[in-house]
């Protein structure tokens, strides 16, 4: 399941199969035209492909497609409600923050916000910080990330 | 990355007929943390056939006690170990040492056998073969040590011989001050390894067909326990230097101590001498520096990882004397800035 939708795909080397070596990170952006989901290192250091498997905060670019099958995968795509279009709370917090610059890292930043407030819904300043310690970003705009998931995280209460 | 095979194992039995099978030329993935450097960057001669997931096998990841030992399953996360209530209270240098490995993102999925069995971090190792080519070294057998002569900032103190590579495992750390041993599956059968004893200069104990099933932890172990790690910054870095302090302190005296030095050698050091210096002793500053000494007296530095040495002892002695001013499990991050 990737946001929401059943996603099926034999495994083999023919044209249309996914090969056991691809990672979770290339079928989400070449197959699936996610693109959302970026990759930076290649390297599991950098937290840009972070996505959600079964609620929890992963690196897509050290996952292998093949063993996903049963989980739940939620990208940056999938976050916004799918009958109004209305976007994340914590992608409006984002945005009234102003919690981006360049904005490559966001999509990754906003995962690992997601998975920590799934799992802790009123975090305190340090609990975000260290939720998010695996999320880089060189423009330097941690200080609004962390007032836009503690505005989320109040927003949800 | 190159193609391979994958397997899925769903028993220990199957994982290692596997193993045995591809005789070498199969790989076992858990997390994949690990792993995934080397398929991707492929600094090792050679390319794995195969990949094993072992994620299947059931039980594999329980965390549990029996008649005195605590059981660390090999498939157990990293972010269980952290949550883990039966550890915390039991072994609160071992969820230090496993929060303090990398990033939310890879504890939710790294494994702590995984942790035990990772590659070393030498960057003339691991430099990858699509940047003009994987470079030859004593721990792949086809060259000398770079480091002795090179870039060895963040090589051994401590018990080099050929390779000079250190441990990168935080919780081997945590894990030798606590006295625990790994269980390993073999083609015959089980054997027991202590997590001290696990690790060699050119690499591990493990032989081919052969997995980490499961820690064991005597919980006979001691209620003063800090993991304390140094390193440039505290998400996804590697230990500079890790140390593990697990003791009993009567009214101030220390009863026993053990101390585990991590990120200094091939595998986890326990500081012998300074443990049995520390025995009857009052936990004051003048003795932690002592012990501080005596940790670090076999000390044999290259020629640009003195620091590591420096930075060893303060970290032992403030282990030690955190827990004379009697907080156990307090994580330890020693920051360039303090």
């Amino acid at each position: 399941m990737v946001n929401g939708s059943e996603v099926d795909f034999g495994i083999g080397t023919e044209e249309h199969q996914v090969p056991p070596s691809e990672t979770l990170a290339d079928t989400l952006r070449e197959r699936l035209g996610l693109t959302g989901t970026k990759v930076t290192c290649d390297n599991g250091a950098c937290g840009t492909c972070t996505v959600l498997m079964d609620g929890k905060a992963v690196l897509s670019c050290m996952t292998l497609t093949v063993e996903c099958g049963g989980r739940r995968v939620v990208t940056i795509e999938g976050l916004r409600d799918p009958l109004t279009g209305a976007l994340d709370p914590i992608q409006q917090a984002f945005i009234d923050e102003g919690a981006f610059q360049c904005g490559f890292c966001t999509p990754g930043i906003i995962m690992s916000a997601k998975a920590l407030l799934l799992e802790n819904g009123a975090p305190t300043e340090e609990e975000v910080k260290e939720g998010l310690s695996g999320n880089f970003c060189r423009c330097i705009t941690h200080y609004q990330v962390v007032r836009a998931v503690m505005a989320a995280a109040q927003g949800g209460e | 990355m190159r193609n391979f095979e994958h397997l899925q194992a769903t028993s220990i039995a199957g994982a290692v007929a596997a193993l045995t099978r591809f005789g070498g030329k199969a790989r076992l993935n858990a997390g994949g943390t690990d792993l995934f450097g080397l398929l991707k960057d492929q600094y090792l001669p050679g390319f794995p056939d195969s990949i094993i997931n072992i994620k299947g096998i059931q039980g594999l990841d329980a965390i549990g006690e029996e008649r005195g030992t605590v059981t660390v399953g090999a498939l157990a996360k990293l972010s269980e170990l952290s949550r883990s209530h039966l550890l915390a209270e039991r072994f609160p240098a071992l969820v230090q040492a496993a929060g303090a490995v990398a990033s939310p993102q890879i504890r939710n999925v790294a494994t702590v056998g995984g942790n035990l069995c990772q590659d070393v971090r030498c960057a003339y190792y691991r430099y990858p073969s699509h940047v003009g080519g994987a470079i030859g070294c004593a721990r792949k057998g086809n060259g000398p040590c770079l480091a002795v002569r090179g870039d060895n900032r963040y090589h051994a103190v401590l018990g080099g011989r050929k390779c000079y590579a250190v441990c990168p495992s935080d919780t081997a750390v945590a894990l030798a001050a606590l006295d625990a041993s790994l269980v390993v599956a073999g083609p015959e059968g089980e054997r027991r390894i202590g997590v001290a004893e696990f690790y060699t200069p050119l690499g591990n104990r493990l032989e081919r067909g052969e997995m980490v099933v499961r820690i064991e932890i005597p919980t006979s172990s001691l209620p003063h326990q800090r993991f304390a790690k140094f390193a440039l910054r505290r998400p996804i870095d590697f230990a500079i230097v890790s140390v593990a302090v697990a003791a009993s302190v009567t009214d101030g005296v220390c009863t026993e101590a053990r101390i585990a030095l991590g990120a200094v050698a091939p595998g986890p050091v326990r500081a012998g001498e300074a443990e049995s210096f520390l025995r009857g002793k009052r936990l004051t500053p003048e003795h932690a520096t002592r012990a501080a000494e005596l940790a670090l007296s076999g000390a044999k530095p290259l020629s640009r990882n003195g620091y590591k040495v420096a930075i060893a002892k303060t970290l032992v002695k403030r282990a030690l004397l955190g827990e004379a001013a009697g907080g156990a499990g307090e994580y330890a991050d020693v920051g360039l800035d303090r």
